[in-house]
């Protein structure tokens, strides 16, 4: 991995049209600014490993599998303690 | 009563069922309507059923079911989004909270716990809320496999 050292207001390129600046910084975060063209994507990584885990979630149920983790989770939950009353929403 | 076809057969649902996910979800983007399909059978998997494209099937769980000590960190966007008080942390009675299963090949079944589906009761508005932290992952392990051994 490239390591580069920032201050606030400086900034880097990756290719010569995507920048990305230091906006601020704080002892637990920075604040970041990026100008790149339309085209290019800019996701936070925690989307794109969501956006991943949902394309794979999409396709991954197959009657085999699903019996076998509604058992699994059957065995798992006899031994959880009771939660709530199983409504998912209120009565109108 | 509307109804679809789905993976489960025909599927009726009240109107007012409908979730809508005005921005769907990461990777489905256009997918917009959704309803839970419940059955005791099924227990404690809910689906989320697309009312759009029939194939768009989502095996989720209550995350109180699988991880009751799960700390939710919605972000103030998304909880405009739902239309929640940005300013605070929705209390469990205002969403349902639901975590989407991933079972890949001969590969553990795992749940998504850095963005979980989150749904205000009272609007039926949904986001998949995806966390800012790294504290949990998109790919949690759902069963130990084998108790250790002491």
């Amino acid at each position: 991995m490239l390591v580069i050292r920032r201050g606030c207001g400086e900034s880097l390129y990756i290719g010569t049209d995507v920048e990305i600046e230091v906006l601020d910084i704080s002892p637990s975060q920075v604040k970041l600014g990026i100008r790149a063209p339309k085209l290019v994507p800019v996701l936070r990584k925690e989307v794109l490993l969501t956006r991943e885990a949902n394309r794979a979630a999409s396709q991954s149920a197959t009657a085999g599998a699903l019996c076998a983790l509604i058992e699994k989770l059957a065995a798992q939950r006899a031994h959880a303690k009771p939660g709530d009353d199983g409504k998912p929403f209120p009565a109108p | 009563m509307p109804s679809i076809e789905t993976c489960f057969g025909t599927l009726d649902y009240q109107e007012e069922a409908r979730i809508e996910f005005p921005w769907g979800l990461p990777g489905f983007e256009e997918a917009r309507w959704f309803v839970l399909v419940d059955q005791p059978e099924s227990r404690p998997l809910v689906f989320l059923q697309s009312l759009e494209q029939r194939q768009l099937c989502f095996m989720t769980l209550p995350i109180a079911e699988i991880a009751p000590d799960y700390r939710l960190r919605v972000l103030p966007e998304d909880l405009e989004r739902l239309g929640l008080d940005p300013s605070r942390q929705p209390e469990p009675w205002e969403v349902l909270t639901l975590a989407i299963v991933c079972m890949e090949g001969k590969q553990a079944a795992s749940v998504n716990l850095l963005g979980p589906v989150v749904i205000n009761r009272y609007t039926r508005k949904a986001v998949q809320a995806i966390r800012d932290d790294m504290n949990y992952s998109a790919r949690q392990p759902l069963l130990a496999e084998g108790a250790p051994c002491s």
